[in-house]
Order: structure tokens, then C-alpha cells, then sequence
């Protein structure tokens, strides 16, 4: 069997981390030491980080009751929805005459509705946007969160391009959601069959004399088997399958429409038949790469970079144990040993998103500014544009100058905000340099730095490099542990997951 | 470029930036490099035609009738090519670079690809950019040349990709290059703080840390050039005045970033631009227009840029794309992956015209061209005639060169 192409995240595998992997064990549940550092740990990863508080709470849980509470989840629904949704079908209506269809308009009517539904749709995915990140910040149920966002990455689809609209992009949003902890199979056909997927990747545009391939292929190469595990042969096959399924241009609903399905005989992965989309998915899931590719992506997404293919083959046998629903694997792989041992430990770089959710969690803000989506562009994190299909590459690719010049410049940028002014912990730091230095080391990062660095963290506290050489007093006190609140945010185990 | 008038050069950039010494004093105590004369002060853009430019409307076949059966509705009309000789010629958008075709300083090289092409953007912009087909490689081909060419370490402008993510062509083993998506706020907040920007140093550099993580040398090593790298740009490209009338899109506005880093003579023998998407399933025409018509002219603005500078010599440009597109359009007016394809060498170095075999639309691979010149046929040139330096270990093979660059 060829084995499933590494994710993008670490091609080489270089920072798959030091040591030895206890493949035996490696999925047994955790024994260890559990304390306010492991749980934060998990909510980092579950999750979107942790306030002080929430980090002491689960601390002060055991770690089968900590994943429990993340597991199984409380219902969302006390949420708020997000606001009016920009429907463009709205704005040729006002145009149309009864009975007129949009393609009589004339050029240059068209273009002004063009440009004004552009105008509307960017603003509403915007609106969109700050309605998840809000959702991330607050949900009772963040685990739920993280898989939707785990999925936005894997089943790439973008707003606005090629027709996808605000609503279609939160309904495909939702179904993430919804689908959290369900069943891969069954999430897999029913993005087959969502609307924003079938225009970002052509099958709503496909016909039996001219089959797209774009779907058949990214629904391989991307979201399921992985390079090498088909041919091209199987792509056009798919294709052929795949046709038939409509958007129905007056209300954005799918439709199979028989008379545009390619009916004959397809061999697709071995199998031969009169195939249609869901036999695509089945055939797919029959794959012994199937699991393994989602035990690769999950393990890169929540545990570490280029997991040992012994480890990927533990969690992939999971994964067929369980029929390919995710909720008892995410639950084995959160209370696993490998999940806390030194190996996992800040072993990812925080996303964007991560980092940016994070600090806010960090703050105990109980909702996002104006600064975090501004902040995300640069960062290279825009929700809903993914760079391609291939979704965010992650990893080491999310360093560069550029981006970690954004992330401190987001950090400086808030602990400079009225915002901190209701930052609790931030007002309770004692006056003595060298404890609010250790203080702060033990809120934001949870003691991982070094005594040098409490140290340096020391000195600026007591005015190293001012003019004005100075103890930490009262009067310089906001502005000196602003300062070492952003310093302390921007050392280099922050950017870790 | 005389070793001489590369020290008249810098010598201007020394006496504005005091910290930044350290740059050109190893780029002066530098023994020669092997290879061509001048090879020391040549730069190499690479202009990545993201998604997989059409080469069929791009450069257009347009004496080929097969060519108008394939593609009833998208063909371009013979009439509005910008016609090369009587088989080929641009697309219509394309009048700029046509204009410096004429004036000998592009090299067209038809039917470019790799045996058993990869139809996948993500596998085959790898293949491109690592420029290993056969196997997955971590570096990119110039990430290889950086680390290979002897280059001034402390430089921390080597090589630099105007992006906001780091392509996969400049990844190293021993180099760092920045990313670089504009130059406006491109710049640490916490820099304006004496104490700050002098804690910022001290604490990124801290390795003795409490865990072990494989991302913590490249985190600590990245914050730190962020820094550094921050403070030295913009001061060393000040002094360039940009003279093209650049496009207002982003790929003009990275080309004029490009020309002032470039003319600023820091040191930087690799850059790297990007441009798209080009992935045209559908509705093919308005989309590659655009994109083929932005990309025309803000070569042509880059080129005028650079030679009022007198840098249009030594600032050669290489496109690529991972892959050209299905000789017949789809339902959707679109047209989908496909396999060889057109590039095009600009500039310095450059033997304007025709290469490699014209694309032959009726003995196909199911409907793809097939490539004549290996891909890394035309790195092994650059690699060679431009860069100076042996392509075999960097591209891992011995691959023949073509005649394009002189």
C-alpha cells in the first residue's frame, strides 16, 4: 500500500519532535501529573487557550473529567446567531421584472448589480467572520469550535471568488459544526453535496459531455485518500460520477438532476458500476488509506508534526474500529499518553487564529476588537479564504518576518488598549519587579521560560535602557507591565500550540 | 559589474546606515565567486504565474486550425493576437511585453514540463519549486542555490520573497530568507522603545528553556531576523527612487518593491514574486485577461524602473507556472489542468525569441500537451549561465542547458 503523502505542515518531517515514541503505549490513557500547565495545554489544543480562571478550573479537575467536560460537550444553541446573512439574489430581484430571467439584463445593469453584491457580500463575510471568532472566544463548548475550524482547513472552500455566497459559506460553517465529533464518511457525502463546496470546486458546473475534474480529484488528492492512492484514470472516472448534481439557480438548493448524470458504466478504485456520488464516498471510505490519512491530519492538526508512521497506523486502526466516527478517537487521543508526554508539549505553532483567540483568552476578554481581523490578514489567517484548496499550509509556514512582525505588532497593539484596564490579573501584579516578572511568566505562559529570562524580564520591569533608570513604582506601574505583558506574549514559546 | 562600481554602490548605503555595516563589510571581504565574471552582483526574480497559466491563450498557436476546434469559444480570435511569427503570438492583453519581445528581451520557451506530470496544484507547484519530481524534498531549488553559493551570512537579504507565507523554492537548509509582503509596516511597534526593542532582543534569543520543542529554534531564529531585518530594509532601500509607472495591482506594487531592493545593491541574488490565480475552470477569458494584461505591464514598468537605474542588465526574470492546461475548454468556458506549458526568461542575460518545440495539439497525453524541454533544463541554465554556479548538485541531476541565456 503507498503510504498517504505527509501533510503539508512538515513535507520532510523535520520537526517531527527529539526522542523516542512508546508506540505501545502511546494511545494508553495518561496517569501522569495533572495540574493549571496540562490543562492549559489541552485547551490549547482542544480549544483556543484559556483564561487564568479556565486554566485553574480544569486544573483542578482530573484529566478524564477535563476531557469529559470537552468531550461532551453542553448544547450551543443559547449562542447568537450572526446577523442578517447578504442574500445577492435579493438585489437582482429588485431589478427583474415578473417572469424576467437575470440573463436578459443588460451589460451594463449587470455590472452595477455586480458591484453592488460584491460590495454587500464582502461586508456580510466580514460581519461573518467576527461572528465565529467571537463564537471561538466565548462557546461553552470550544472543542466544537476546533473541529469546525479543524475542517474549514480540510474541506477547503472560499467566500465570494466564484459565486459561493454569505449564507452558503455559513451553512457549510454550520454543518462543520454540527458534524464536530460525527462521522467522517457521512460529513465527506454531505460536503459533496453542500452548495459552497460544489461551486468552489465545479461540480455544480459539470455535465456528462464535459465532466469537471476538480472535485474528483481535490476530494482524493485533499480530503481523503492522499497522493498515490489513485490514478488519474480514477479521477475522470469520479467525474463521470459526480455529474448530475445541480444548484438550482432560483433558490441555491442541490438537486440531482437525472437526465445530467453520466448513467454508464464507471471502474473506479478497483470497483465497477453504474457509480454515483455516494458510491464515490463509500468506495473511498473502503480504502485502507482512508483512515490512514485522517489519522495523519488529525494527529498533525492536534497532537504533533510528522507523526511516526507506527503512530499513524494506532490511530488509523482507531479510526476503522470506530467506523470513522470521530468522537471516541478525538476522546482516546486527548487522554492519551502521547497527547502529554514531553514530545507533544508546545511541539505545534499556534495558527493565526490560535494566537489570536488565545490572547484574548489570556486577557479574559469577553469579545474580540476591531484590531484581531486586521490583525489575522497580516498574520495570513483570513477565515473563510484559505490560500487554495489546499487550505493553510500550517506549521513552520506560519513564520516568516512578515507574519511574526504581525503577531507582535497585534500583541503591542493590545496591551496598549483601554482594553487592559479591565484585564483583572493585569492590575494585581505586585510592585516588586522580580515577582510581577515571575507572575506574569506564570498567567501567559505557564512557567515556560527561563530564569534568565525572569531575569531580563526583571531588568526592564526596574527601567533597564531608559533614561529614566527606575524600580517599578507606582507611578511608571501601567506602562512598565504593559510593556513586559507584551515582552512576556512575545518570546518564543508564545507562538507555540 | 566591476568590482569597483559595486563599492561606488554601497558605499552611499554605508554612509546613510551606520548598524547595517556588517552586510556589505562581508559582502566585501568576500573572495570572488566561482563562476562568471560579474555573477557576484546578478539577480535572479522569479515570477510564480500561481494556479496554471493557460499556455494556448497565453501564446497563442493561432496558425494551428486545431487550435480554434478545441476551443470554440474561448479561442483567440487570429485577429487579436499579437502575432511572434506565423504559428504563434501573444495574448492581446499582452502589448507591453509584446513591445519588449520586439526589442529582443524575452526569451519564449514553448512545451516546458517534467515526465509523468502531476495533475495536483499542491504536488506540482512542489515539484516545481523543489525541483524533484521523483521524490517529496523539503529545500526549494533556489533555497539550495542560497545555501550553496558562499553567499554572506550575516546578509540577511540573500535571498527574499516578496509574500506573505514563504514559498516552498525558498526553503533552505542553512539560509533564512524573509517574507516580505509589503514594506509598509514591515516593522516591529515595540522597535520605537529603546528598553522594549533592547528586551525584545535579549528574550527571543533565550534557548535554555523549561521543554523541548522541535519549533523553537526556528521561532527564536525567525523573531530574531524579523527584527533585525525590519530595522536594516527600509533605511538600506530609501534612497531608491522607483521610475516605472507601475500598475496599481499587487503585482506592480511588488515589482517596484522588487526593482528597489534589487537597485539598493544589498546583496540579494534570488527574489521571488508571485501573480494569480491562474486556475481557470471557468469563465477562462475575463480572469487569465486580466491577470496576463497586469502582468505585461508591470514587467514593462519594472524593466523602465530598472533601467533608468542602469540595473535592467544584471536583473534577470524567470516565470513558471505549475502546469499549462487542457488543449479543449470545458462546459464552464473554462479550461482544466493540464501539462506543458510556456515560460518566459526577461532581461539581463537574455537571447530574445523562440525555444523549445512548438505545442503539438494532435498527438496529446489525453488531451495534455506533452513537454519537450525539462523544466529543470532551463534551472540548469540560469543556475549556470546567469547564477555561476554548477546546477548538477543543486538540482541533484545533470541536466542539459538551452540557448537562451548568453
Amino acid at each position: 500500500m503507498a503510504t498517504a503523502l505527509t501533510p503539508r505542515t512538515d513535507v520532510a518531517g523535520i520537526y517531527r519532535p527529539a526522542g523516542h515514541l512508546d508506540a505501545a503505549t502511546a494511545l494508553a490513557p495518561y496517569k501522569g501529573a495533572w495540574d493549571a500547565r496540562m490543562a492549559a495545554h489541552l485547551l490549547r489544543r482542544a480549544g483556543f487557550g484559556s483564561s487564568p480562571d479556565e486554566a485553574a478550573k480544569y486544573g483542578s479537575m482530573d484529566v478524564h473529567a477535563a476531557v469529559d467536560a470537552l468531550i461532551d460537550f453542553p448544547t450551543t444553541d443559547s449562542l447568537p446567531e450572526p446577523d442578517d446573512l447578504y442574500d445577492p439574489r435579493a438585489a437582482y430581484m429588485q431589478y427583474l421584472q415578473p417572469g424576467m430571467r437575470p440573463g436578459a439584463l443588460d451589460d451594463m445593469t449587470k455590472r452595477k448589480i455586480g458591484q453592488d453584491v460584491r460590495q454587500h457580500e464582502r461586508q456580510s463575510v466580514i460581519a461573518l467572520q467576527r461572528w465565529w471568532l467571537n463564537r471561538m472566544l466565548v462557546t461553552p463548548a470550544p472543542l466544537q469550535e476546533k473541529m469546525a475550524l479543524y475542517f474549514h482547513g480540510h474541506f477547503t472552500s472560499a467566500a465570494i471568488q466564484k459565486g459561493v455566497s454569505p449564507v452558503m459559506v455559513y451553512n457549510q460553517n454550520q454543518l462543520f459544526r454540527t458534524s464536530a465529533l460525527g462521522n467522517l464518511r457521512d460529513l465527506t457525502w454531505q460536503v459533496s453535496t453542500d452548495p459552497a463546496m460544489m461551486i468552489y470546486l465545479d461540480n455544480a458546473r459539470s455535465d456528462p459531455q464535459h465532466p469537471n475534474e476538480n472535485y474528483a480529484r481535490e476530494l482524493m488528492e485533499l480530503f481523503t485518500l492522499g497522493v498515490g492512492n489513485y490514478t488519474e484514470q480514477d479521477v475522470r472516472e469520479s467525474a463521470r460520477a459526480w455529474t448530475g448534481w445541480i444548484l438550482r439557480p432560483r433558490d441555491g438548493t442541490v438537486q440531482f438532476v437525472p437526465f445530467r448524470h453520466d448513467n454508464g458504466s464507471k471502474t473506479f478504485l478497483g470497483e465497477t458500476g453504474n457509480f454515483a456520488g455516494r458510491d464515490i464516498v463509500d468506495i473511498i471510505f473502503k480504502q485502507p488509506a482512508s483512515a490512514t490519512f485522517f489519522a495523519n491530519s488529525l494527529l498533525n492538526f492536534f497532537v504533533y508534526n510528522g507523526p511516526e508512521p507506527q503512530l499513524v497506523d494506532a490511530v488509523a486502526k482507531l479510526i476503522r474500529k470506530n467506523d470513522f466516527t470521530i468522537k471516541p478517537v478525538m476522546s482516546t487521543l486527548l487522554r492519551s499518553n502521547v497527547f502529554y508526554s514531553s514530545r507533544a508539549y508546545r511541539a505545534l505553532v499556534k495558527s493565526p487564529v490560535e494566537f489570536a483567540i488565545g490572547t484574548y483568552k489570556t486577557l479574559g476578554a469577553k469579545e474580540i476588537d476591531d484590531r484581531a481581523q486586521r490583525a489575522l490578514v497580516q498574520m495570513g489567517q483570513i477565515l473563510f479564504y484559505p490560500p487554495n484548496v489546499a487550505g493553510w499550509p500550517g506549521g513552520a509556514n506560519w513564520l516568516t518576518s512578515q507574519t511574526v512582525i504581525a503577531r507582535e505588532n497585534f500583541l503591542a497593539s493590545i496591551v496598549n488598549s483601554p482594553m487592559m484596564d479591565s484585564v483583572d490579573w493585569m492590575q494585581k501584579m505586585p510592585l516588586k519587579a522580580s515577582q510581577a516578572a515571575k507572575d506574569l511568566i506564570a498567567t501567559v505562559l505557564h512557567g515556560d521560560a527561563s530564569a534568565q529570562s525572569v531575569a531580563q524580564l526583571t531588568d526592564y520591569l526596574n527601567g533597564a535602557g531608559t533614561s529614566a533608570l527606575g524600580m517599578l513604582s507606582g507611578e511608571n506601574y501601567p506602562e512598565r507591565i504593559r510593556g513586559a505583558a507584551y515582552l512576556t506574549m512575545a518570546m518564543p514559546a508564545y507562538q507555540l500550540n | 559589474m566591476k568590482r569597483r562600481n559595486f563599492l561606488a554602490g554601497t558605499l552611499t548605503g554605508l554612509a546613510v546606515v551606520a548598524n547595517t555595516q556588517h552586510v556589505f563589510a562581508q559582502a566585501l571581504a568576500q573572495s570572488p565567486l566561482p563562476g562568471l565574471p560579474g555573477a557576484a552582483n546578478r539577480c535572479l526574480v522569479l515570477i510564480n504565474l500561481q494556479g496554471g497559466n493557460d499556455g494556448l491563450n497565453c501564446v497563442v498557436p493561432f496558425g494551428n486550425p486545431q487550435y480554434y476546434q478545441l476551443r470554440p469559444t474561448i479561442g483567440v480570435a487570429r485577429n487579436d493576437v499579437l502575432s511572434i511569427n506565423d504559428k504563434v503570438g501573444f495574448n492581446p492583453t499582452m502589448r507591453s511585453f509584446k513591445s519588449m519581445y520586439d526589442k529582443g528581451m524575452i526569451a519564449v520557451v514553448q512545451s516546458v514540463g517534467y515526465p509523468n506530470p502531476d495533475h495536483s496544484h499542491f504536488r506540482s507547484t512542489e515539484i516545481w519549486q523543489t525541483a524533484a519530481p521523483d521524490k517529496y524534498e523539503h529545500t526549494g531549488w533556489l533555497g539550495r542555490y542560497l545555501d550553496d553559493a558562499n553567499l554572506p551570512k550575516d546578509n540577511l537579504f540573500n535571498g527574499v520573497a516578496l509574500a506573505q507565507v514563504l514559498p516552498e523554492v525558498m526553503v533552505a537548509g542553512k539560509t533564512d530568507v524573509p517574507a516580505i509582503a509589503q514594506i509598509n509596516g514591515y516593522g516591529l511597534i515595540s522597535d520605537r522603545n529603546n528598553s522594549a526593542s533592547m528586551a525584545y532582543t535579549k528574550l527571543v534569543s533565550d534557548n535554555r528553556l523549561p521543554f523541548s520543542s522541535p519549533y523553537l529554534a526556528h521561532v527564536a531564529e525567525i523573531e530574531d531576523h524579523a527584527q533585525k531585518g525590519s530595522q536594516e530594509l527600509p533605511k538600506l532601500i530609501a534612497g531608491y527612487k522607483p521610475a516605472g509607472s507601475y500598475p496599481a495591482t499587487p503585482l506592480g506594487r511588488s515589482l517596484a518593491l522588487a526593482a528597489q531592493i534589487v537597485g539598493s545593491n544589498l546583496g540579494t541574488r534570488v527574489l521571488y514574486v508571485q501573480h494569480g490565480s491562474f486556475d481557470t475552470h471557468v469563465g477562462q477569458k475575463a480572469t487569465q485577461d486580466r491577470l496576463l494584461g497586469e502582468f505585461s505591464d508591470a514587467i514593462k514598468a519594472f524593466y523602465d524602473d530598472l533601467a533608468a537605474h542602469g540595473a535592467d542588465n544584471r536583473v534577470l526574470t524567470m516565470t513558471f507556472s505549475e502546469f499549462g492546461r487542457r488543449t479543449a475548454e470545458n462546459a464552464s468556458r473554462g479550461t482544466d489542468h493540464g501539462e506543458a506549458s510556456p515560460l518566459f526568461l526577461i532581461g539581463g542575460g537574455v537571447k530574445g525569441g523562440m525555444y523549445g518545440a512548438y505545442p503539438d495539439l494532435s498527438d496529446t497525453n489525453m488531451g495534455n500537451l506533452k513537454f519537450d524541454t525539462d523544466f529543470r533544463s532551463v534551472y540548469a541554465t540560469v543556475l549556470e549561465r546567469w547564477l555561476g554556479r554548477p546546477s548538477a548538485p543543486i538540482l541533484q541531476g545533470q541536466f542539459s542547458t538551452i540557448a537562451a541565456l548568453g
